[in-house]
C-alpha cells in the first residue's frame, strides 16, 4: 500500500460526492465522470449528472429505457475546471442557476409550488 | 440550566418518537390476545431502538452526516437504492397508517366517521411538513403525546393487574392455531418500536440543530431516559388491555377498541384522554415518517433539504413531501383499517430490517466517519442478533398471516 496523499483521489472519493455551488446550493451528486487520453495521460475532463448518467450505473437496460425516454434533456456535464475545492463536498465556481442541474429546483418552484400557499414564492 | 432544558426537550421528543400508531396497535392486541405474552418483545426492541437512537446521534454528531447521504457516499448508487426502496414501501403503509390513526382519534371526540375524516388529517399533516419549523414538529406532538401518561393512571384506578395475569409473563396463553398469530405480533411488536424511519429523522434533526461531539452526552441522555419512557407507555397499554378486553374475548380489532381500557377506568373522560393521546402520537409519527423518507431522498440524491426553509428554497425536498402525502392517500382508498395496517407495515418493517440496518452497522464501525467513536463489539452482537430474530419471525408470520386472511 502506497502511503496516503492528499492530492491523490481515488474515483471513490469523486463519485457519489455531493456538488455544492458558490451561493451554496446543493444540487446533486456525481453521477459518473468522463476522462479522455491526452497522449500518455488520462485526464479527467467532466463530472456527469443527471437520471441517464446515474441509470447507466445501475443497470444496462434501464439506462436504455430512461435514454429513449429522456433523451438527454435531463443530463448534464460540469466542466472538472469548475471544481473549486475538493473534499467531502466539491465545491463548484458558478452559482445554481448557471448549471442545468442546479435550475431543476426553480422550475419545480416557478411551476409546480408557486400555486400552494404558503411556499414563500416571489 | 440550558443543558437541563434540551435534555428534557430531547426526552420529550423522543417519548413521542417511540409511540405511534404501530405501538399502540401491537400493545393493544397483545395486551387482549396474550396477557402479558409479548412483554419480552416489547423490551428486546426497547433496548434494540434504545442502542440505535444513541448510534443515530452519535454518527451525525461526529461525522457531520446524515445516514443517507451516508450510504450513498459510502456504498454508491446501485446499493444505496436498495434501502431506499424497502424505506419506501415499508413507511408508505406506515404513513396511511398514522394518518388513519389521526382520523380515528378525531373521530372518537367527534363522532364523524374516520372515513370523511382522512383527508382532514393528510392537510393536516402537509400543512405543518410545509412550514412549520423543525423545532416545532419535534416538540409539539411530542408536548402532547406526554397524555400517554395517562394510562398509568388508568392502570391505577382499575386497581392494578389481577393476579392471574403474572403467569402469562412467560407463559403466553396461546390458543390452538393462535402461533401464527403470535408470531406475527412479536414481528409486527419488533417493527414498530425499532422503526429506520426513526434513523433517517433523528440523523437529520442532528443536523439541523448542528449536535456536535459536544452533544454526546445529551445524546445518551435522551436515547435512555425517552425510549425508556416510550416503552412504560408501551406496557401501560398492553396491562389495559389485558386487564379490561382480555376478560371479556375482545382481540382488539380496531384502534377505537383499545381506547375503552380508558373508558373504563375513567368514563367519558378516559375516553377523551386515549383520543388525545393516540391523536399526538399518530400525528407526531406522521410527521416524522413523511419527513424521513423526503429526508432520505433528497439527501441521497445530494438535493437541498431543510424544515428551516421556505419550501421554493428546497422544491424538490418538497415536492416529495407532496408525492408521499399523496400515494398515503391512494393506499388509503384500499379501505383497510389503520391498526390491520399498522401491524402490517410493522411486520414488513420487521422484514426489512437487516437492509436498512446493516449498512448502518458497517458505518458505525467505520473510522473514516466516527474516528474513535466507533461501536463497542458487544453493542454490534447485540443489534445483529436483534436484526436476525426480526427478520426470521417476520418471514416466518407473514405468509400465514396473508394466508389466514389477517388479524
Amino acid at each position: 500500500m502506497p502511503r496516503e496523499r492528499d492530492d491523490v483521489f481515488s474515483i471513490r472519493d469523486i463519485l457519489d460526492s455531493q456538488l455544492e455551488t458558490s451561493d451554496q446550493r446543493k444540487i446533486g451528486r456525481v453521477a459518473d465522470i468522463e476522462a479522455e487520453w491526452r497522449g500518455e495521460n488520462l485526464y479527467l475532463t467532466s463530472l456527469l449528472v443527471g437520471p441517464q448518467a446515474l441509470a447507466k450505473r445501475i443497470n444496462g437496460p434501464l439506462h436504455a429505457l430512461l435514454r429513449a425516454l429522456f433523451r438527454d434533456r435531463f443530463d448534464s456535464a460540469i466542466p472538472m475546471r469548475d471544481v473549486k475545492e475538493f473534499g467531502p463536498t466539491l465545491q463548484l465556481r458558478r452559482k445554481a442557476s448557471e448549471y442545468p442541474i442546479g435550475r431543476s429546483d426553480r422550475w419545480i418552484a416557478d411551476h409546480l409550488l408557486r400555486w400552494i400557499p404558503g411556499s414563500g414564492h416571489r | 440550566m440550558k443543558t437541563l432544558l434540551s435534555i428534557a426537550l430531547g426526552v420529550v421528543t423522543a417519548i413521542g418518537g417511540f409511540l405511534d400508531a404501530g405501538t399502540v396497535a401491537t400493545a393493544g392486541e397483545a395486551g387482549a390476545k396474550f396477557g402479558l405474552g409479548l412483554v419480552w418483545a416489547i423490551l428486546l426492541s426497547t433496548v434494540a431502538i434504545v442502542l440505535l437512537v444513541e448510534m443515530t446521534g452519535r454518527f451525525a454528531a461526529v461525522s457531520k452526516k446524515t445516514y443517507a447521504s451516508a450510504i450513498r457516499e459510502n456504498f454508491g448508487i446501485k446499493f444505496y437504492l436498495l434501502p431506499l426502496a424497502s424505506e419506501v414501501i415499508a413507511e408508505s403503509i406506515l404513513l396511511t397508517a398514522e394518518i388513519g390513526g389521526m382520523a380515528i382519534a378525531i373521530s372518537l371526540i367527534t363522532g364523524i366517521s374516520w372515513h370523511v375524516l382522512f383527508p382532514v388529517a393528510v392537510l393536516l399533516v402537509f400543512a405543518s411538513a410545509w412550514r412549520a419549523p423543525f423545532s416545532w414538529i419535534e416538540n409539539g406532538p411530542a408536548l402532547l403525546g406526554l397524555v400517554t401518561l395517562s394510562f398509568i393512571a388508568g392502570i391505577v384506578a382499575l386497581g392494578g393487574p389481577q393476579r392471574d395475569l403474572l403467569p402469562t409473563l412467560w407463559q403466553p396463553p396461546i390458543q390452538q392455531g393462535g402461533m401464527a398469530d403470535y408470531l406475527y405480533l412479536i414481528a409486527a411488536t419488533l417493527g414498530a418500536t425499532i422503526s429506520p424511519y426513526m434513523l433517517y429523522f433523528y440523523s437529520s434533526g442532528a443536523r439541523e440543530e448542528g449536535w456536535s461531539t459536544r452533544s454526546l452526552l445529551l445524546n445518551r441522555v435522551t436515547a435512555i431516559v425517552g425510549m425508556g419512557f416510550g416503552c412504560i407507555g408501551s406496557l401501560a397499554i398492553v396491562l389495559l388491555s389485558a386487564m379490561v378486553l382480555r376478560p371479556l374475548n375482545m382481540t382488539a380489532n380496531t384502534l377505537g377498541e383499545i381506547g375503552l381500557a380508558m373508558a373504563k377506568a375513567f368514563g367519558p373522560v378516559g375516553a377523551m384522554l386515549f383520543a388525545i393521546a393516540l391523536f399526538a402520537t399518530c400525528f407526531g409519527a406522521a410527521l416524522e415518517v413523511v419527513l424521513a423518507v423526503s429526508y432520505n431522498i433528497a439527501q441521497g440524491f445530494g438535493w437541498e433539504w431543510s424544515e428551516d426553509k421556505k419550501p421554493v428554497e428546497a422544491a424538490r425536498f418538497n415536492l416529495v413531501i407532496i408525492l408521499f402525502l399523496l400515494v398515503a392517500v391512494l393506499i388509503s382508498l384500499l379501505g383497510i383499517d389503520p391498526l390491520q395496517l399498522a401491524l402490517f407495515a410493522s411486520t414488513v418493517i420487521a422484514l426489512f430490517l437487516p437492509i436498512s440496518l446493516f449498512p448502518f452497522l458497517v458505518l458505525m464501525n467505520d473510522r473514516q466517519y466516527l474516528g474513535d467513536k466507533i461501536n463497542g463489539r458487544l453493542i454490534n452482537i447485540a443489534m445483529l442478533c436483534i436484526l436476525f430474530i426480526a427478520f426470521v419471525v417476520a418471514i416466518v408470520s407473514l405468509p400465514l398471516e396473508i394466508v389466514s386472511g389477517g388479524g
